[in-house]
């Protein structure tokens, strides 16, 4: 079967060919997590703590049941997660794999009950006793450096992580010669991850290779065998991890998880098969969560907008630990280094701290620190051309980076590849068509929606290169990928990558790149991962990386793999290697009217007649390959967001009546797949814009534990979007693509707030804070009407 | 605890008898009893979709709908809507559009399609999105799943199914 094209024919790299992983997926075949069991297998429910702080005193297990029932103590001897960042000044959390003399935040592991089913584990799990003393629970960022709080962990005098500073140019001087200095304050609330299918692991003993076998809905099962090793004091090559079909990640399952060190753990003492899905309540209250930013910038300029000079003052809280591998001051990290955005700002100075709470620790999600910081920006860029009344795209277009001044070095620290901002920002006015704001408010004159128009560019930094993990500090450098090729004796290709595919059609674009090089068709490539015996060590799937990464890597293999092809065909069709090229199957001579001999026949000579071959070819058709980007500071996404909404006064609601983006994210390798991950992205940022948020209560309690409290983004909340594609190739990477499967979740928290705060401009209002919920939006426009009541 | 209750049902039209207890949920009993994986609890309770299967023709979410009730129904499982041999146009209209990422929820959106085509043959994009209201996709493939849903409605009411299942299952 040939694969299935859309009418361009285009089968390799810009095709939109429709993905090889799909029939299994809507048929109710695959194999998740809570699909895969073993024989004799028990379940898991963990004994979770019910408070924000505490001391443990005792803990009783059920009478009877001594043997069900796992404590830290009963696991033996591992270690704790410790992920500590390089950064100077940066406190250390020990986070245990099962809390036990204190807990840190609602939902920490305390014990591992064990049943034939959930439930029963459950009921285990709600018999034990524990006796807490607890202690004050910091709750909320302005407690970070309370006196009155005490120390959540030991040998620390505050409760802050690390404070981090940038000083850049001459920021005094700049304010000195602005003509207007306007400070503003923002906040992005915490939010929940939420993948549908929630974390989940079962492992077990494999018997012949005495391998402990972990399988763990993960982004990245190679860097976890590592990580499982060394807290569980193992060699790697006794452990085997497995992510099987991933029902949606984000970021949340791109961490070391406690649960998963305390299973494996559990699993080598007792030696039996344990399985643990999480459910519903788990993930939202104990799963990393994410943003909570606080800002207060000012932006210093001359009377036509251009920026002179950046202060800013940030405050991420963290949560109870550093999660392994991307310590806790990634979000403050990224924020800091994000927001001086796509402008030329040279005087830039700020202060960045990661603070620690009582709450589930901050781990990667979409966007990871650019949300907040695009947030932060661009909500300043349109307050600065609100104060100068000035078109904010204008503004926006005096201060872009230009084309000429790539690369261009940050005061944020970053190299920014390539891109025209500009060009993205006209393309977004151009599809959004501000004068049609005009009749809109015209039209809606004598009702209750205000309209409002707002804009947002942001920047996708992607496959992050060695630079830039060695200089956020961090445990392991995520420089490159790796990836395996394999040609079957009856040619068809088999590819082993350690990168993971959880909805990103990488089974799909893997193969796209195979069909370039090989000029193999996609539907004859299989593409296998997450399997650490199966491919070849590498990172995972995270940051916007695999498509260019383990694009790379599949694109280097291939080449070399195309190299062999052509010699063995060459020969075979006695011609010289110069004089043939791979094409739809074949190695085909050059001239014309050409012979051609299929990659099948090619396959047979290198694997079952190797008498067939060339003297100085070796038999077999296998590759293994490395690839970093030829510079290492990333490939640049960037777009510009546009939104119209109708705020309803009398509810408060923001209804969003049209949407745009422009985009770059260089060479695009699947269309429907950019597009998908765009929209996908987009309808998380609307999230965070309107709906999502985890508040805890002053007692380190979280408020939103079901889909009841907990509000993701449906159907009825995706807006008309239309997408246009600017392109220009990254000129680091091989093919010249970019990552771009954050891009779409960054902007729309700015965007939206823009246009929120253009629509309620004409009464007083404004409102700096995500999500901008009905009763948020009514409390501005009630605090504007009191303000002008008392003025 | 009461003890366990054999029950009788039809299960994708094949006659089943499963031993169950009285607190265990109809996706408890299909995918730990009958392992049908199809259906999958993500929110347990009944706010996103993902375990919808048919009992008696009738959408249901299998995590609130306790498993002594199918005694003697009917229930169709994603497993159950087409032959095998070829998908349903639903499945291939989702397929041609691109309409899932991950896969985790997608079973429960077919399912509440092929309902929502049943009862509505022409929908408006409006009563789409309202329909599928209980379906959460947090891949947010949302505009895709739309256009699917048209399109598997067109294909319905020309009562043309497009080549793509044969090549698929060949």
């Amino acid at each position: 079967m040939d694969a299935l094209t859309v009418p361009n024919g285009k089968k390799g790299i810009g095709g939109s060919i429709l993905r090889n992983e799909d029939e299994r997926l809507l048929s109710g075949r695959s194999t998740f997590i809570a699909d895969i069991s073993q024989p004799g297998m028990w379940e898991i429910a963990f004994l979770r703590s019910p408070v924000a702080h505490a001391n443990i005193l005792s803990v009783t297990k059920p009478e009877g049941f001594e043997q069900r029932v796992f404590l830290l103590s009963d696991l033996g001897d591992i270690r704790p997660i410790q992920a500590d960042s390089q950064a100077k000044g940066f406190r250390r959390s020990d986070y245990p794999a099962l809390a036990n003399d204190r807990v840190r935040f609602v939902g920490e592991p305390i014990a591992i009950c064990l049943g034939r089913t959930r439930a029963e584990a459950e009921d285990l799990a709600q018999a034990v006793f524990v006796e807490f003393e607890e202690l004050p629970a910091v709750s909320d960022l302005s407690q970070c450096r309370d006196p009155a709080y005490p120390p959540i962990h030991p040998g620390w005098n505050d409760n802050l992580f690390l404070e981090t500073h940038i000083d850049v140019g001459d920021v005094d001087a700049a304010r000195a010669k602005a003509a207007v200095s306007l400070t503003r304050q923002y906040r992005m609330n915490r939010q929940a991850i939420v993948s549908l299918e929630g974390r989940g692991v079962m492992s077990y003993i494999d018997e012949r290779t005495g391998e402990l076998v972990v399988y763990s809905s993960t982004q990245f099962p190679h860097v976890i065998r590592t990580a499982l090793a060394h807290c569980l004091n193992m060699q790697e090559r006794e452990l085997r991890v497995v992510a099987p079909e991933v029902g949606g990640s984000f970021g949340v399952k791109n961490n070391l998880n406690p649960e998963e060190i305390a299973i494996a753990a559990l699993t080598k003492k007792i030696r039996k098969p344990i399985r643990w899905v999480e459910d519903r309540r788990e993930h939202l209250i104990a799963a990393p969560h994410a943003r909570e930013h606080r800002y207060e910038v000012t932006v210093h300029a001359d009377k036509d907008g251009l920026i002179l000079g950046l202060e800013a003052s940030i405050d991420v809280d963290a949560g109870a630990y550093s999660v392994w591998p991307w310590t806790s001051p990634m979000e403050s990290g990224m924020a800091i280094g994000f927001l001086p955005g796509t402008y030329t700002i040279s005087n830039y100075r700020a202060t960045a701290r990661t603070c620690a709470s009582n709450k589930s620790p901050m781990g990667p999600y979409r966007g990871v620190g650019r949300p907040g910081a695009c947030f932060a920006i661009e909500r300043t860029i349109e307050e600065l051309a609100v104060h100068l009344g000035l078109d904010p795209v204008e503004v926006r277009l005096r201060n872009y980076v230009r084309p000429d001044q790539f690369p261009w070095k940050s005061a944020g620290g970053k190299t920014y590849d390539n891109g025209n901002y500009a060009e993205s920002a006209i393309a977004a006015r151009d599809l959004i068509k501000p004068e049609r704001l005009t009749e809109l408010r015209q039209r809606y004159a004598d009702s209750d929606y205000l309209i409002g128009l707002g804009y947002a560019t942001y920047l996708e930094q992607t496959a992050h290169g060695t630079a830039e993990w060695v200089q956020r500090g961090l445990p392991v450098v995520f420089g490159y990928e790796q990836a395996a090729l394999q040609m079957t004796p009856d040619g068809m290709l088999i590819i082993d990558v350690p990168i993971q595919n959880h909805g990103q059609g990488l089974e799909t674009t893997l193969a796209q790149v195979a069909n370039e090089e090989l000029g193999i068709d996609p539907a004859q490539v299989v593409v296998r991962h997450g399997d650490t015996s199966m491919a070849p060590y590498g990172m995972g799937t995270f940051a916007s990386r695999s498509m260019v990464m383990s694009g790379g890597a599949v694109g280097c293999a291939s080449a070399l793999l195309a190299d062999k092809l052509r010699k063995i065909g060459a020969h075979l069709l006695q011609v010289q290697d110069s004089d043939v090229r791979l094409e739809d199957g074949f190695v085909v001579a050059n001239a014309s009217g050409g012979a051609k001999i299929s990659l099948k026949e090619i396959a047979v000579a290198a694997f079952l007649r190797p008498e067939r071959l060339p003297d100085d070819v070796d038999p077999g058709l296998s590759v293994v390959a490395s690839y970093r980007t030829s510079r290492d500071t990333g490939a640049w996404s960037y777009g510009t967001h546009a939104a119209i909404v109708a705020v309803d006064r009398g509810t408060g609601m923001v209804h969003i009546l049209d949407y745009v983006i422009a985009h770059d994210c260089g060479t695009i390798v699947n269309p429907m797949i950019v597009d998908g991950q765009m929209m996908g992205g987009l309808a998380q940022g609307i999230g965070t814009a309107l709906y999502e948020e985890m508040p805890y209560s002053a007692e380190g309690q979280p408020l939103a534990s079901t889909f009841m409290d907990y509000l993701v983004p449906g159907a009825s909340e995706m807006p008309h979007t239309t997408i246009e594609h600017l392109c220009s190739p990254s000129p680091i990477t091989r093919y010249g693509i970019k990552g771009m499967g954050e891009g779409g979740a960054i902007p729309p928290p700015a965007s939206l707030c823009n246009a929120v705060n253009d629509a309620i401009r004409s009464l007083g209002a404004s409102i700096n804070e995500t999500p901008m919920t009905p009763d948020r939006v009514l409390r501005a426009l009630l605090d504007a009407q009191a303000g002008s009541a008392t003025a | 605890m009461t003890d366990a209750r054999t029950i009788r049902f039809t299960l994708n039209g094949a006659p089943v008898s499963v031993s169950v207890m009285p607190h265990e949920t109809l996706i408890e009993m299909l995918s730990l009893r009958l392992e049908l994986k199809g259906a999958r609890e993500s929110c347990g309770q009944g706010l996103c979709g993902c375990c919808t299967v048919y009992v008696n023709g009738k959408s249901v979410s299998s995590c609130l709908y306790l498993a002594q009730l199918v005694d003697g129904a009917n229930v169709v499982t994603i497993e159950g809507i087409n032959d095998g041999a070829r998908l349903d146009p639903v499945q291939e209209a989702f397929i041609e559009v691109g309409a899932f990422q991950c896969g985790f929820c997608t079973p429960g959106f077919i399912m509440m399609a092929r309902e929502l085509l049943d009862v509505h043959p022409n929908p408006t994009d409006d009563e789409i999105r309202h329909y599928l209201i209980g379906n959460l996709c947090r891949c947010s493939a949302y505009p895709e799943i739309v256009e699917a849903v048209k399109l598997a409605a067109r294909r319905r009411a020309a009562g043309t199914a497009p080549a793509l299942a044969q090549e698929l299952s060949a």
